[in-house]
């Protein structure tokens, strides 16, 4: 369950959000829409613990995030969280298997059992059989197939997704926006996604908008 | 004939150098009449002459032992026209050996230097040898021989001189077949002496008695001799005995040569025809591999003398310094299972052939 | 973890292949200079020592004195001391020779006794020679290196001079235990004194004590036998005299090679911060997948660890490789004269080599440090973004930091040294060079916000670029200048010295010709009948004499030089650039010191100093201070009619000859050699001068060579940071690809770039290396060399060096950028944006 308590955040003298609130339960899957610059991203951040709240906490399954100093934050999102970004980001210089394979070995699960489970990962995204080329080679869509892969290899609480489509061709972006979210469920992950794109807030189970530092049901 | 053996150990083994192709002016060896106390001094002008003390001593709580102690003068006739201080127109060489049972082989050790800036060199007045802090001297008190070496130190004093032995004709002495194998031979045996001895850091006072030989030479050794082997005993009696055979390569003798002293003043000269010297046992160095005739019988005037050496091993082996090797040792002579004297046997040329 | 570092971070090195291959090579170049610089240092001292070793055997002390030597009586005084266990007398004597140039050093010992000090000294008659011609007046032996560099065999003849004559030697056979490149021969004492004019001398007695003799006690009874002038020294004092006379070149040259080494580490600072900024988005990633601070810090100093270890034991290896070159193409002091025996092989010296490994790794690590930094501290949010733009920080403005190093150069410099080595002088060179680099900001912005903006395109748009980006630029001319100081540093030193060393040969080189009939440490020399000979030759319009000699003072390691010559009417300073020349009073003998007799007795104008001659302390008051460039171990100038007084030596060692006028020196050197024969050398002032100046310049030639370095290093920088730039700069050139600007103009702003980049570095390295420049004329030469020289500018060759390093950092970066240009800029643009 992820709970966002009365968050705050001030960007310069700008006030994001105020006592912004949220809970979520496990399985679920919430698409956050919302004009440019009214702070989705610096939202997600914040759950991240790549950006430090003003006040208010973040709570994943009752454990609290505020507090926690730089390294107790990158454990955080090493063990419970997942990522797939809009440019993909995947290192160029590993392999597929080897990009997929990251958020285990940073757990420091043993080599044999993480390529293992990097590998069925790709399998059920549908890059089984790429896991030896390199990123270079892959299409957009094939690119964020590795991202969610990797998003999920570690079996995260939760994933945050940040305009995971905004690169991608609509057909491409509906095959993805499917491939997530079955993801998600099968793994009983939570899934939290920014996007401006109706088609990808389809997905989702609820759809909320992020307006003048509120979060509301659509 | 010491005299030659002398040389040759110097000149042959040890300091091939010293052999000079270009003839140096030498006096000859001719029979003269010697004069004392100059004939104790040093003749520079031939090409060899030596100084040789060897002896018994006793101390307290230790077994008897040898000793000896030896300086050649030797003029090898080179570089006497340079001009230097530094020049080797004469060269000293020390020898200086103790036969301590409790080694079961010889202490010994041995310098060589040329003489001058009055650190090295004989005096032509008196018996006086030295080289550096290595000394052989006659004073009026006495005799004085001061050795030190790593391993042992002598300081031996002896009476005023005792009287002279002439060796060969009044002291002319003839080494092989032919007059000009000669040398001036002159022996003082029977010399008490006293003083302490040093091995290996332990410190002995001493006592006992010496043979003396002073021999001075510009002859080389005998073309077909190969070694020799000598002997000089002080006997119980107070007689004093000294043999010597001249060897050939395949053993055979060359030349004896000999005198005996008798306790009554009578002295007995021997010539060739009168010796007979045979080998009662061999000893193998385990050094060198030689073997030498270390236990003689030897037959002279009627009577039959045995000589046993003090320990097998008296091989003096200074190959490291002036290179010589051969046998020089402390022995007891017994006659019909007495015991009548003690004295030295030096065996030479046991090697290999004398390059001379 | 390990594991996941190297690759995550370490093998990331051979993606920016260029940056770390210049990275490695600067980092393996600094290694191998210093490793090599002190290789062939380690191998001459070892041969040198060796020699000494093999030469003075196991003698516990040695008495030595004045070079001419000493009366031979002492010998038996000596030897008669209970506490001498061996005296071993010996001739010492440097012969030139008569057949080619240089000459051979020949020892005179006996023969008999020297077995039982140098035991290591072993003659070995040839089989050909017959067994008494050891001992002959003209037998030598010689040592295996003295045969082969003379190309000698037993049986021939070696001819050397003493003094006006020439002497033929016959080689009689080898040494053993000279095998290991001690040049020297060995004649029986007798012999040499004879054949070697030495009759009555001796140069040294070595000694053995007899055992159980307290040495204290043995120097105390051998102290009161030494008349004055001759000294008790260690064996090693030869060695030691070797290595200190050497030392302060030696320690300059290391000097050298760390400041490459320096540059080196700011090489890898440079690539590093670049390549850290350009990987902000994938550090984010990294960060955001769950990468501790920790691990980014200890993964981007790992790869200046693996550089830094690459690169160090490659230095290694090419350090080897250097060395046996310099030993072979420039002797063991790297052709500074120093030592006259050369190595014949390399002594490994590990420690010292693994030191400057070590250097290495440090100066790798320590340059991914800051820029380690900066990726720690950069906030992983922004990078993560879409269309983020990586960019350098603006560098902080340390202007007060800078100006603080700068000022403590001063009171560093005041600091006298420090075991003979300017130790306090290398800090100030190192503070200046601080001060430099921290004020490189300053000077950037200053610099770029004044430039003018400019019709053509190209140049506007670097301008633009350098002006925006400026920290960008200053850390690629950080490097830039660190060897700029450098070089321009070495080069006013350089022109400094060689143009003082220029004017004093003037001055010191008055007349027309100079002979010579012997040198210090040689026999003979010109006697009252030659010298009455030259003056009586035709076309002689007047001759002045110099005697040369050294004696030893008590306690001193090095000897003290004599130069006997007439001293004028109208002073000292005729003949020498001399400094606080004063008048004696009238019954003192004046005497006239040179600046390294003043720094290293501590003698001063006006004191009154003992001098022992012939045996006797002979009082002086010091009248002048004199420049000297020929003996860096303290000289001082004395009359020469004084010095025969003291001596009763009427030798001379040369002598200066003014022409008459109309007489050719060609002719006058013709007559000169049918009077004295081959054995006197006859030279010009014009070739003593070109020989000194073509020894100078060998000396310094090493030096030219890690210089070179070190602005290779500079110039990699600018290649490295932007081969680094362009990677990251893609999508901008792209974007005026579309924007339609050439492939060409695009070349052409970034060579633009790299000009203004390096014309910042160039600026700052002029004004720091001419700091620095005064530091080593001032500072560091004084300190080390004892001599003073005048400052001088070489203005031109500045000029030339810095359009040089311009033009070259231009073209590095146009190189470097191409690369990246090659893959289509058009591409960059849609794939990632």
């Amino acid at each position: 369950m992820l709970e966002l308590i009365a968050l705050t955040k001030t960007i310069g003298d700008r006030n994001l959000f105020s006592a912004l609130s949220l809970r979520l339960e496990a399985g679920g899957f919430v698409a956050i829409r919302g004009e440019s610059g009214t702070g989705k991203s610096t939202l997600l951040n914040l759950i991240a613990g790549l950006e430090s709240a003003d006040g208010g906490d973040v709570r994943l399954n009752g454990n609290s995030l505020a507090g926690l100093d730089d390294d107790a934050r990158t454990r955080w999102r090493r063990d419970h969280l997942g990522f797939v970004f809009q440019a993909f980001h995947v290192l160029p210089h590993l392999t597929i298997l080897d990009n997929a394979v990251l958020p285990l070995r940073l757990q420091g699960v043993g080599s044999t059992q993480a390529r293992a489970a990097a590998q069925s990962m790709l399998e059920s995204v549908g890059l089984g059989v790429r896991g030896a080329g390199w990123p270079g080679e892959l299409s957009g869509g094939e690119l964020q197939r590795l991202a969610i892969a990797r998003a999920l290899v570690h079996r995260p609480t939760l994933v945050l997704a940040d305009e995971p489509t905004g690169n991608l061709d609509p057909e491409n972006a509906q095959r993805i926006l499917a491939l997530l979210a079955q993801q998600v469920r099968t793994q009983g992950a939570m899934c939290l996604m920014v996007t401006h794109s109706s088609q990808a807030a389809a997905v989702a189970d609820r759809v909320l908008t992020l307006e003048n530092g509120r979060l509301c049901e659509a | 004939m010491h005299l030659s053996r002398r040389r040759l150990l110097a000149a042959a083994f040890a300091l091939p150098w010293l052999q000079s192709a270009r003839a140096a002016a030498y006096p000859p060896v001719v029979p003269r009449r010697l004069v004392f106390p100059r004939d104790h001094a040093a003749h520079p002008e031939y090409r060899t002459e030596w100084w040789y003390l060897t002896g018994w001593l006793s101390a307290p709580g230790v077994p008897d032992f040898g000793f000896q102690v030896t300086f050649f003068q030797v003029r090898p006739g080179i570089a006497e026209d340079n001009p230097s201080a530094f020049s080797p127109r004469h060269i000293v060489i020390a020898h200086a050996a103790l036969a301590w049972p409790g080694e079961h082989r010889l202490l010994h050790d041995s310098r060589a230097a040329r003489a001058g800036f009055g650190l090295v060199g004989a005096e032509t007045d008196r018996l006086s040898i030295f080289l550096d802090h290595w000394r052989m001297e006659v004073r009026n008190d006495g005799l004085h021989v001061r050795v030190d070496s790593r391993d042992f130190a002598l300081l031996l004093d002896g009476a005023p001189p005792p009287p002279v032995l002439l060796q060969g004709k009044d002291g002319w002495s003839q080494k092989a077949p032919g007059k000009e194998h000669a040398s001036y031979y002159v022996s003082m045996p029977q010399w008490p002496l006293r003083g302490t001895v040093t091995v290996k850091g332990q410190r002995f006072e001493v006592s006992g008695r010496a043979w003396f030989d002073h021999e001075w030479s510009s002859e080389l050794m005998h073309p077909e001799a190969a070694g020799w082997d000598w002997a000089g005993v002080n006997l119980n009696d107070g007689g004093a005995l000294m043999l010597f055979r001249m060897r050939r390569q395949d053993g055979s003798a060359l030349w004896f040569g000999g005198t005996w002293r008798k306790a009554s003043g009578e002295t007995l000269r021997f010539g060739p025809g009168d010796i007979v010297w045979e080998t009662l046992r061999e000893w193998t160095s385990p050094r060198t591999g030689w073997r030498y005739p270390v236990e003689v019988r030897i037959r002279v005037a009627g009577r039959e003398l045995q000589l046993k050496p003090l320990m097998d091993d008296q091989e003096l082996d200074s190959r490291r310094s002036t290179g010589a090797v051969y046998w020089e040792g402390a022995v007891t002579a017994f006659e019909a299972g007495q015991r009548i004297g003690r004295g030295y046997l030096e065996l030479t040329g046991y090697g290999e052939r004398l390059n001379i | 973890m390990m594991r996941l570092i190297f690759s995550l971070f370490v093998a990331g090195l051979s993606r920016r292949r260029l940056a770390s291959i210049l990275s490695f090579i600067a980092i393996a170049l600094g290694v191998a200079l210093g490793v090599a610089v002190n290789l062939v240092n380690r191998s001459a001292l070892d041969a040198f020592e060796h020699g000494v070793r093999v030469i003075s055997g196991e003698a516990d002390m040695q008495i030595i004195g004045p070079r001419q030597g000493f009366d031979e009586a002492l010998y038996a005084r000596v030897a008669r001391l209970d506490s001498v266990e061996v005296a071993s007398p010996v001739v010492d004597i440097e012969a030139p020779l008569a057949d080619k140039p240089g000459s051979l050093r020949i020892l005179g010992l006996d023969l008999l006794r020297a077995a039982r000090i140098q035991p290591g000294l072993s003659p070995k008659l040839d089989s050909t020679q017959a067994s008494e011609s050891r001992f002959a007046a003209d037998a030598v032996f010689l040592s295996s290196a003295a045969m082969r560099e003379l190309r000698l065999e037993p049986g021939q003849t070696l001819r050397v001079k003493v003094g006006l004559a020439i002497r033929d030697l016959r080689v009689v056979g080898t040494l053993h235990g000279g095998e290991d490149g001690a040049r020297f021969g060995l004649m029986d004492i007798a012999a040499a004194q004879l054949t070697l004019d030495q009759l009555g001398r001796l140069q040294r007695i070595d000694l053995r004590w007899a055992e159980g003799v307290a040495p204290s006690q043995a120097r105390a009874q051998l102290a009161g036998l030494l008349p004055p002038g001759l000294t008790l020294v260690q064996p090693e004092a030869a060695a030691m005299q070797a290595a200190a006379l050497s030392r302060a070149y030696r320690a300059n040259l290391g000097m050298l090679a760390v400041v490459a080494l320096a540059t080196g580490a700011f090489l890898v600072f440079a690539s590093q911060a670049l390549s850290v900024v350009r990987r902000g988005a994938e550090f984010a990633l990294l960060r955001a997948l769950g990468v501790s601070r920790h691990m980014l810090l200890t993964g981007v100093l790992a790869e200046g660890a693996a550089l830094g270890l690459l690169g160090g034991l490659a230095g290694l290896a090419l350090g080897f490789l250097f060395a046996g070159v310099a030993l072979r193409v420039l002797g063991g002091d790297l052709g500074a004269g120093y030592f006259s025996d050369a190595p014949t092989a390399l002594s490994f010296d590990w420690p010292t080599s693994l030191v400057f490994v070590a250097l290495g790794f440090i100066a790798a690590v320590a340059g991914s440090a800051w820029p380690a930094r900066a990726a720690v501290r950069a906030a992983p949010a922004p990078a993560l973004r879409s269309g983020y733009q990586p960019s350098v920080p603006k560098l902080p403005t340390r202007r007060r930091l800078g100006v603080g190093f700068l000022l403590l150069a001063f009171p560093l410099a005041a600091i006298p040294p420090l075991g003979g080595l300017p130790v306090a002088g290398y800090l100030a060179v190192v503070c200046v060079l601080v001060g430099a680099i921290a004020l490189l900001p300053a000077l950037a912005r200053r610099l770029f916000a004044h430039l003018p903006a400019m019709q053509a395109i190209v140049f506007d748009l670097a301008r633009q670029r350098v002006a925006g980006a400026s920290g960008q630029a200053v850390i690629a001319s950080g490097g830039v200048l660190a060897s700029v100081a450098l070089a321009v540093a070495m080069a006013i030193m350089v022109a400094s010295f060689r143009d003082s060393v220029d004017a004093w040969l003037d001055r010191v080189l008055p007349a027309d010709l100079y002979v010579r009939a012997g040198r210090i440490g040689q026999a003979g020399g010109l006697d009252a009948a030659a010298q009455m000979a030259l003056e009586r030759m035709p076309g002689v319009a007047r001759v002045e004499y110099v005697r040369h000699e050294q004696i030893r003072l008590p306690g001193s390691v090095l000897p003290l030089s004599i130069v006997a010559r007439r001293i004028p009417a109208e002073g000292a300073g005729a003949l020498f650039p001399m400094q606080a020349e004063q008048r004696v009073a009238a019954g003192d003998t004046p005497i006239w010191i040179s600046e390294a007799a003043q720094d290293l007795f501590g003698w001063r104008p006006g004191m009154a100093i003992e001098l022992p001659f012939g045996g006797v302390y002979r009082s002086f008051k010091v009248a002048g201070v004199w420049r000297d460039y020929a003996r860096q171990n303290g000289a001082v100038l004395i009359d020469l009619a004084v010095y025969r007084r003291f001596n009763a030596d009427a030798l001379a060692t040369d002598a200066a000859l003014w022409l008459a006028p109309g007489a050719s020196a060609e002719n006058v050197s013709a007559e000169l050699r049918q009077r004295f024969g081959a054995a006197l050398d006859i030279v010009s002032a014009g070739e003593i001068r070109r020989s000194s100046l073509a020894l100078f310049d060998r000396t310094f030639a090493v030096t030219y060579a890690l210089e070179a370095c070190a602005v290779l290093i500079g110039l990699f920088g600018i290649a490295a940071s932007f081969a680094a730039a362009v990677a990251a700069r893609k999508k901008e050139f792209g974007m005026l690809r579309h924007l339609g600007l050439t492939r060409g103009q695009i070349g052409a702003t970034l060579a633009c770039e790299g000009a203004l980049t390096a014309g910042l570095g160039v600026l700052g390295g002029l004004a720091a290396g001419g700091l620095i420049g005064v530091l080593l004329v001032r500072v560091i030469n004084r300190q080390s060399f004892h001599w003073s020289m005048d400052f001088s500018i070489p203005w031109l060759s500045l000029l030339g060096f810095s359009l040089a390093m311009i033009a070259s950092a231009a073209l590095a970066a146009r190189l470097a950028g191409a690369q990246a240009m090659r893959e289509g800029a058009l591409r960059a643009v849609r794939e990632d944006s």
